[in-house]
């Protein structure tokens, strides 16, 4: 038994060198053509109107109705087609043309982008 | 908990299961992983880590499951004058509830799952046998069971998810995992061919419904029509995301050990048109299916169930190539759907989950329900002095054991920080959660592909191996190594 835990406590110390303790990769740092305003400016604003309330008659939804945080999330969803493993999205159509924004260099932050629209809801 | 303690709960395991693997073969393999080798080191000096605190507060934890009871214990493993109190309504919350997956697929009995509340309260913290029925966070306060109020200066919010079957036309209740409290779905879910391991007796009866199918196709002739086995995964946030995969391969492993898997079809119907987020992983889990004759219909969420005529209905969707959009400047898309009609013989359902009802239309929930949580720090968007974590709290992916294990480390730091009126620290330097997310995905008897990921979509194994390969080792850690770990190594505060 003794000789076992030895292994155990050898093992694990090649563990921790060889990942460096844990689970904190990288970051990865990602650049962008236009920054977050101009993206919002240049396409979002088309259908979400300028203070991000939506537009029923093109029935997009307004975003300045959550918190940046839930915001985040729901634009992570969207970016993503999904978080979960095979629950999908509601976003099927956004999640199109999220693509084809993405296709035309219109890529952002969802971070900085949620900021924004709750900056946006709040300046109304 | 010493170390060859752990180690003789782990060996003590090996030892009920002698036919898939030997005490010497477990020790073996014990030395050579050293992913096991780190959860034993974890389990045992994990306490070290976290500094003793002087911070002094009256602290709140509404829910007393794995989430909540291991964040109770590891703040008594480091404040000095811990004030804690647990409010939790179910005896059995603390039960094991990944192995519910194991005793779906015959290889454990129920009782390895179930584990009295009782037992798990950290010496010293206060328990509540009640259900909070309304949040007061401007005023600091809970009410529980409709008549008595408990205030706090710290809340954190672990309640759990509830498994919504009544939602699908044709089933009933609104239960959680663990409750014995469980009786209205068990009116319909458990019996005639309708299972779902995801809660504690229906694990049991997804068991029983497997050897019904076994005994029907045992009777099958060539040229008949197969019996079709249909397994579902809903449009909403699931806890253990995988598990309506495993339990599809644990039927194929249990038919195939019968020898009457010729009998049987087995397809898949999920409401999402992937297996998986990460691409990695669902190609690998593409080709699992391939490898073993499944069939898979993408885009059906599970809508109604008549046991009459033993028929599932899906409301299947999918877009279509719409009007030219002006402001997007390229072809937009349609939704279109309509109702699909599928005969099972065997179903299993994994319900549409949702957060509970009170803390949905709470102050400190949100409108999908979910308790709003800044994702890294799992502080609450609005109220600085509450936190959640676990199934209720609103990160994207991950509503698993494994994420919680993560979490309640975050949780405790940044509570104390709180505490000692550090918001800085909470904020910047603080260890961040980083959305990992594991999923043993049980893929046979003997087989498990580790998946571990986070929000960077991208495979995050902890050890140097190709994380899409299915390997015996990850049985090794699924069977016999992750349930001491949670038992004793979580929910002790420690690993």
């Amino acid at each position: 038994m003794i000789k076992q835990i030895t292994a155990i406590a050898l093992a694990t110390s090649a563990f921790f060198l060889l990942t460096g303790c844990g689970e904190d990769k990288k970051v990865e740092t990602k650049t962008y053509k236009y920054t977050t305003v101009q993206v919002y400016e240049k396409t979002c604003i088309k259908c979400h109107g300028v203070h991000g309330e939506g537009n029923p008659a093109k029935h997009t939804p307004a975003l300045n109705d959550r918190t940046a945080g839930e915001m985040a999330q729901d634009l992570f969803d969207v970016k993503n087609g999904g978080t979960n493993q095979s629950s999908g999205t509601e976003h099927d159509v956004m999640e199109h043309n999220m693509q084809k924004l993405v296709e035309k260099g219109y890529d952002y932050d969802v971070d900085s982008m949620a900021e924004f629209l709750s900056y946006l809801a709040k300046k109304r | 908990m010493k170390k060859n303690e752990l180690l003789e709960e782990i060996l003590a395991e090996v030892d009920k299961h002698p036919e898939i693997m030997s005490r010497r073969d477990a020790m073996k393999y014990l030395t050579m992983s050293p992913m096991a080798a780190s959860i034993i080191a974890g389990a045992t000096v994990g306490a070290t880590t976290v500094n003793a605190s002087d911070a002094k507060g009256k602290i709140l934890i509404v829910g007393g499951g794995l989430a909540g009871m291991s964040t109770a214990a590891r703040l008594t493993n480091t404040l000095s004058n811990p004030d804690i109190t647990v409010i939790e309504p179910n005896p059995l919350s603390t039960s094991y509830q990944p192995g519910q997956t194991l005793v779906g697929g015959g290889i454990w009995p129920k009782s390895e799952l179930v584990y009295q509340r009782d037992d798990f309260v950290p010496s010293g913290t206060k328990l509540i046998k009640g259900a909070v029925t309304a949040f007061d966070p401007k005023n600091n306060k809970v009410t529980v069971d409709g008549k008595q109020e408990v205030s706090y200066d710290y809340m954190i919010i672990a309640t759990g998810i509830m498994l919504n079957y009544k939602a699908i036309k044709g089933l009933t209740g609104e239960i959680t995992s663990t409750s014995p409290d469980n009786a209205e779905a068990k009116k319909t879910v458990g019996k005639d061919g309708v299972h779902s391991i995801y809660f504690q007796d229906g694990s049991e009866a997804t068991f029983a419904g497997i050897e019904e199918l076994i005994a029907k196709a045992k009777k099958w002739k060539k040229g008949e029509p197969k019996l079709q086995a249909v397994f579902t995964h809903p449009n909403t946030p699931i806890k253990c995301g995988g598990a309506p995969k495993k339990i599809m391969y644990l039927t194929h492993a249990n038919l195939v050990k019968a020898g009457c898997r010729d009998a049987v079809e087995l397809t898949f119907y999920p409401n999402g048109g992937k297996m998986f987020g990460v691409p990695e992983y669902h190609e690998a889990i593409l080709n699992q299916f391939k490898a073993r004759g499944f069939k898979w219909n993408y885009k059906h969420n599970l809508v109604e169930i008549n046991k009459a005529t033993k028929t599932a209905t899906f409301n299947h969707h999918w877009t279509e190539k719409g009007a030219w959009d002006e402001d997007l400047e390229e072809y937009g898309v349609e939704l279109k759907s309509k109702n699909v009609e599928v005969k099972y013989d065997f179903i299993h359902v994994t319900p549409p989950m949702k957060a509970p009802d009170v803390v949905a239309h709470s102050k400190v929930g949100s409108g999908k329900g979910w308790v709003p949580v800044n994702k890294e720090t799992l502080q609450h968007v609005k109220f600085k002095n509450v936190f959640s974590l676990g199934d209720v709290c609103a990160v994207p992916m991950g509503k698993t054991g494994g994420s919680a294990r993560k979490q309640y480390k975050v949780v405790v730091n940044n509570i104390i920080s709180a505490m000692e009126g550090d918001q800085k620290a909470i904020d910047t330097t603080n260890h961040k959660y980083a959305g990992y997310t594991v999923c043993p995905l049980v893929t046979g008897f003997g087989t498990v592909m580790l998946a571990e990921f986070n929000w960077t979509k991208k495979p995050t194994p902890m050890v140097p191996l190709d994380p899409t390969q299915e390997r015996w080792i990850w049985w090794l850690l699924k069977v016999y190594l992750l349930k001491p770990m949670t038992q004793i190594g979580m929910l002790s505060g420690r690993a």
